[in-house]
């Protein structure tokens, strides 16, 4: 039992950054984690893992395709998933275990078990109740249910059984494309799987801009993967050791039935405030189950604050750091601020997608005059070098002042290259002023001062 | 032949002089381009393609024997490869061919005339141009001299048989048992290393005390210790004197020692490349052994332009282009000045080097109190997933008003935050505006955001 400024529930990227620098801000600060290990979701079953998997996975894709045209010789490499295996879970550990040094180092508490609000200012852990000024919600997202499709974790999964499944299947089915399906689909893939993935809307990777999701879509057929799309899962029945699955195709309404060794649930992620008794203490849900906060992050209760995947807007790390970091600053008397409209995600297939800002879809929705000036990574010299000049990057500006408002790739290293036009729409600037600037040859991001200058006089390598 | 008259005449198809051409034409001005060799310069031909191609080849096939030999971290069994550099000269020629043409339709495009030939100045307003079909002069309103470098070659080493230029090391169809590379610049480095990875045993003889002298020792530490670990000797303050027997001999300050060396590459430096040009006839004003020229590229001779390496340091692609560009919108009688506040500089190495402003000593020398911090990238999440934990980013800002001067990296592959970097330095970024601006997690570009945390002196993951 102890008296703190900030109790956090939850040590995801949320919660162990807001109190990282609340510690730093100079406030007494503790955690309360359930977890065995620090870092939520994205640490131990989220990105990390996945992001350790597609790596590794990348490295046999490009053996296997690449290394005989550039004149690498020698037998077709083979795969040793148990290994593969233990270098992801090295790598989650070396992670986690980052997070704990940070936590001793900045003074911060880790309080072992599952936390609840018996009322405001106090948390309960076990038979302990802490009291605390503030308390920060940061208790994340779990994989959303699917009715029909009853989880097993061992041949119905969802991302979290995906990532260490007992051997790589030969037919697998993803019911969702998404990030995590199709991130999870092109591991397997790779691996040699025969991946089916089905999704519920006519287009993968929903709210992306259009023709990123016809080129991913294009380039992960080309890669094996397979689709069906505009098709309602209707149930999912497993044995031991295989599952059936059965969709209604929305255009004739006809039933269809996949076999597989392993099928992912990959159809979203919903808040996850169960056993905090936010019921008792008035806090208030959307329909969504997210908690409703204030501008400050505040919750309709003083002194009970949520960030992260438990509250609106994108489930994403990133997001729910920035969060964190503007939660501290506010309960510290600072003024803490994040910009929503300046939030880039991420997909790491290959080759990677990145968007930030407005899409084609939403300035035309809003009836928004604007140009899209586009470069296809076929006219960059390094993209060629490499074998990844597939792709191509848009940048979308407002037709009168020439601002951005939004940027898609898809290509190589997207997921760096988008950091430019997120400092460039921090800064409010001109497609001009990206164009403007030297960028270094020969690199992929030549790609993206090419699609500004696209934006106006045109580009020069295409 | 009929003489031709054009508005601008462009000497030159490297990077400096077919950017400068494509803009010219897409901006109408009447263009003709001469070049006595193959479009793209070079940077396309000998340059920076054919060395990132030979440094791909030469990561993925030692990749690819790290996994034969330890089993493979990543849990990916290969036999031992072999390299058969013959198949992969030939790739990387594809690439240069299909590069060649690429730029040769750019310039048709865009309504430029290509004529192969070699230009030779009678006065400042006419050529002579010298090809097989015989000769043809050509008068032009401006002319821009965009003629490049070539390699300097020592005397007790000339070019030929067993030593080689950048431009011979590039074209090799057999890996060299033993390899010195005469001159620890980048370029001498970036092939040096790929051979060593090729499997040659590698001697760098440097004559300044350390490799890579223009960047501090902090940046090219991890250099210098990957060295070490490729089993490449580095000898410093050594001069090459004559090879024979394939042995080169070299002095130290202790005395003279033979190493073995089947060849010896030497990049001691680049030379402009005025041969056969007939510069005397104009007697521009020089900078050293390089063409003066003022803040619109402009020569010392009304009309008479130079870009690119002609001018000096820093002798690069992009700095070319750039300089193209904007002599391009001159000639279409648009305002233009030279006022870029930083261009990037990357060094291919293992790991890459990114330099772009002013590095801590530069920025002291130029009277600025400064702060400055790093952040290693074995804290960050993304490098881990990519088994790349070498290095870290740094930044440079003005103590009083946290402008940022300079931002400094060494990891693999730090070449795609080089466009950030510039992006930010352009804008008069302050520390503040770094730190606030989401990046996305996983990526390497977090490491930015730590090293602007880390100079506000609140990192969040060291
Ligand atoms: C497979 C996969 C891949 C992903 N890849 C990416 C990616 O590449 N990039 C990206 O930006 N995002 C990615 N995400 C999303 C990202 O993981 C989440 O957005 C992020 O983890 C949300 O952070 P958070 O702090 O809100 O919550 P979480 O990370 O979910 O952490 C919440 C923590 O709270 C704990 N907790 C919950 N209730 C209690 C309680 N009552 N008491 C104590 N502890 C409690 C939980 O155990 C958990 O550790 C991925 C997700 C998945 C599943
Ligand atoms: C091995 C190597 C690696 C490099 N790597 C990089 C890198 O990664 N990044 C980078 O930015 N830079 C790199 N560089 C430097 C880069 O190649 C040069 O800075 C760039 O090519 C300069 O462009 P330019 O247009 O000034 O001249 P050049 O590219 O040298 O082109 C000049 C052209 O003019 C032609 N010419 C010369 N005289 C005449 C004449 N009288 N008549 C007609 N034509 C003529 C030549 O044939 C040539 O094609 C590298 C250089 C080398 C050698």
């Amino acid at each position: 039992m102890a008296n703190y400024d900030v109790i956090i529930i939850g040590a995801g990227p949320g919660g162990y950054v807001c109190a990282i620098r609340c510690a730093q801000l100079g406030l007494k600060t503790a955690v309360v984690e359930g977890r065995e290990a620090l870092g939520g979701t994205c640490l131990n079953v989220g990105c990390i893992p996945s992001k350790a998997l597609l790596h590794a996975s990348h490295q046999l894709h490009e053996a296997q395709e690449n290394f005989p045209k550039m004149g690498l010789k020698g037998k077709a490499p083979s795969v040793d998933w148990k290994q593969m295996l233990a270098y992801k879970s090295e790598v989650i550990e070396g992670n986690t275990r980052g997070i704990e040094f940070l936590f001793k180092k900045n003074k911060v508490d880790w309080i072992r078990g599952w936390g609840s609000i018996p009322e405001p200012g106090q948390v309960k852990v076990g038979e302990d109740t802490h009291s605390a000024k503030h308390i920060v919600i940061a208790t994340g997202s779990e994989p959303a249910p699917l009715e029909g499709v009853a989880i097993d974790e061992k041949v119905v999964v969802t991302s979290t059984g995906a990532l260490e499944l007992g051997k790589v299947p030969k037919r697998m089915v993803v019911i969702g494309a998404g990030v995590i399906g199709l991130e999870l689909g092109s591991v397997y893939a790779r691996l040699g799987a025969d991946v089916t993935v089905i999704e519920y809307l006519d287009t993968i990777t929903p709210g992306m801009d259009g023709e990123v999701q016809k080129t991913l879509q294009r380039i992960l057929k080309k890669q094996g993967l397979k689709f069906v799309l505009g098709a309602a899962v209707q149930k999912s029945e497993a044995t031991k050791t295989r599952a059936k699955v059965t969709y209604r195709l929305k255009k004739d309404d006809s039933e269809h039935e996949i076999e597989a060794d392993c099928v992912l649930l990959a159809t979203g992620r919903r808040p996850f405030t169960d056993g905090l008794g936010l019921d008792k203490l008035g806090v208030k849900l959307t329909k969504q189950g997210q908690i409703e906060v204030g501008r400050d992050w505040q919750t309709g209760v003083r002194g009970i604050y949520a960030i992260g995947d438990a509250v609106p807007g994108p489930m994403l790390a990133h997001k729910a750091e920035d969060e964190g970091m503007a939660v501290a600053e506010q309960i510290a008397g600072r003024h803490g601020h994040v910009n929503y409209g300046v939030i880039p995600g991420v997909i790491y297939t290959w080759p990677e997608v990145a968007a930030v800002g407005e899409t084609e879809q939403t300035l035309k929705a809003a009836g928004r005059a604007y140009r899209a000036g586009k470069f296809m990574f076929m006219g960059n010299a390094r993209a060629k070098a490499n074998f990844a000049a597939e792709g191509f990057v848009k940048i979308l500006a407002d037709k009168d002042t020439d601002r951005i408002l939004g940027a898609h790739i898809i290509g190589p290293a997207a997921g760096e290259l988008i950091h430019e036009i997120c400092v460039a729409m921090e800064f409010g600037a001109a497609a001009q002023d990206v164009a403007l600037t030297c960028h270094a040859h020969p690199t992929y991001s030549e790609a993206v001062r090419e699609a500004a200058l696209a934006c106006s006089d045109g580009a020069i390598h295409s | 032949m009929e003489p031709i008259e054009t508005d601008l005449l462009v000497i030159g198809a490297g990077p400096g002089g077919y950017v400068c051409a494509i803009r010219a034409g897409q901006l109408g001005v009447s263009t003709v381009i001469v070049e006595r060799n193959r479009p793209g310069g070079t940077c396309l031909n000998v340059g920076c393609i054919p060395s990132k191609a030979l440094i791909h080849v030469a990561e993925q096939f030692h990749i690819a024997r790290l996994q034969a030999r330890d089993g493979g971290a990543l849990g990916i069994s290969v036999s031992d490869p072999r390299i058969d550099l013959a198949a992969a000269v030939d790739w990387k020629d594809g690439i240069v061919s299909r590069l060649n043409s690429g730029v040769a339709g750019l310039l048709k495009k865009a309504g430029v005339k290509s004529i192969q030939g070699e230009a030779r100045f009678i006065d400042g307003k006419t050529v002579m141009i010298r090809s097989e079909m015989g000769e043809q002069r050509l008068t032009a309103r401006r002319i821009v001299i965009a003629t490049g470098s070539r390699p300097v070659e020592l005397p007790d080493l000339p070019f030929g048989g067993a030593i080689l230029s950048s431009t011979q090391a590039l074209a090799l169809t057999a890996v060299p048992r033993t390899l010195a590379v005469v001159g620890g610049g980048y370029i001498g480095l970036e092939i040096g290393m790929a051979f060593a990875k090729l499997g040659a045993k590698v001697t760098i003889v440097e004559a300044e005390a350390r490799i890579l002298p223009q960047y501090d020792t902090d940046l090219t530490k991890p250099v210098a210790e990957r060295l070490k670990e490729l089993g490449v000797r580095v000898m410093t303050g050594a001069r090459a004197g004559g090879h024979a027997k394939g042995r080169l001999n070299v002095e130290t300050g202790g005395g003279s020692e033979r190493i073995a060396a089947e060849k010896v590459l030497v990049t001691v430096g680049r030379t402009p490349g005025f041969d056969g040009l007939g510069l005397d006839e104009l007697s521009l004003a020089m900078s050293g052994p390089f063409l003066r020229i003022d803040e619109q590229c402009r020569t010392s001779m009304r009309d008479v332009f130079a870009i690119g390496d002609v001018t000096g340091e820093p002798m690069l692609a992009h700095r070319a282009m750039a300089q193209g560009e904007m002599v391009a919108a001159i000639a279409a009688g648009r305002p233009g000045g030279w006022d870029k506040a930083c261009i990037p500089a990357i060094c291919f190495t293992d790991p890459e080097i990114v330099t772009a402003g002013l590095d801590p000593e530069a920025a002291r020398a130029a009277g600025h109190a400064v702060r400055t911090a790093s952040f290693p990238f074995r804290a960050n999440g993304r490098a881990m997933t990519l088994g790349a934990e070498t290095g870290f980013v740094r930044v440079v800002a003005r103590e009083d008003n946290h402008l940022i001067l300079g931002l400094q990296a060494v990891g693999a592959g730090m070449a795609e935050l080089a466009a950030a970097f510039s992006a930010l330095i352009e804008m008069g970024a302050r520390l503040e505006d770094v730190a606030e601006t989401i990046h996305a997690h996983p990526t390497q570009g977090e490491a930015l955001q730590e090293a602007a945390l880390a100079a506000l002196g609140h990192p969040l993951h060291i």
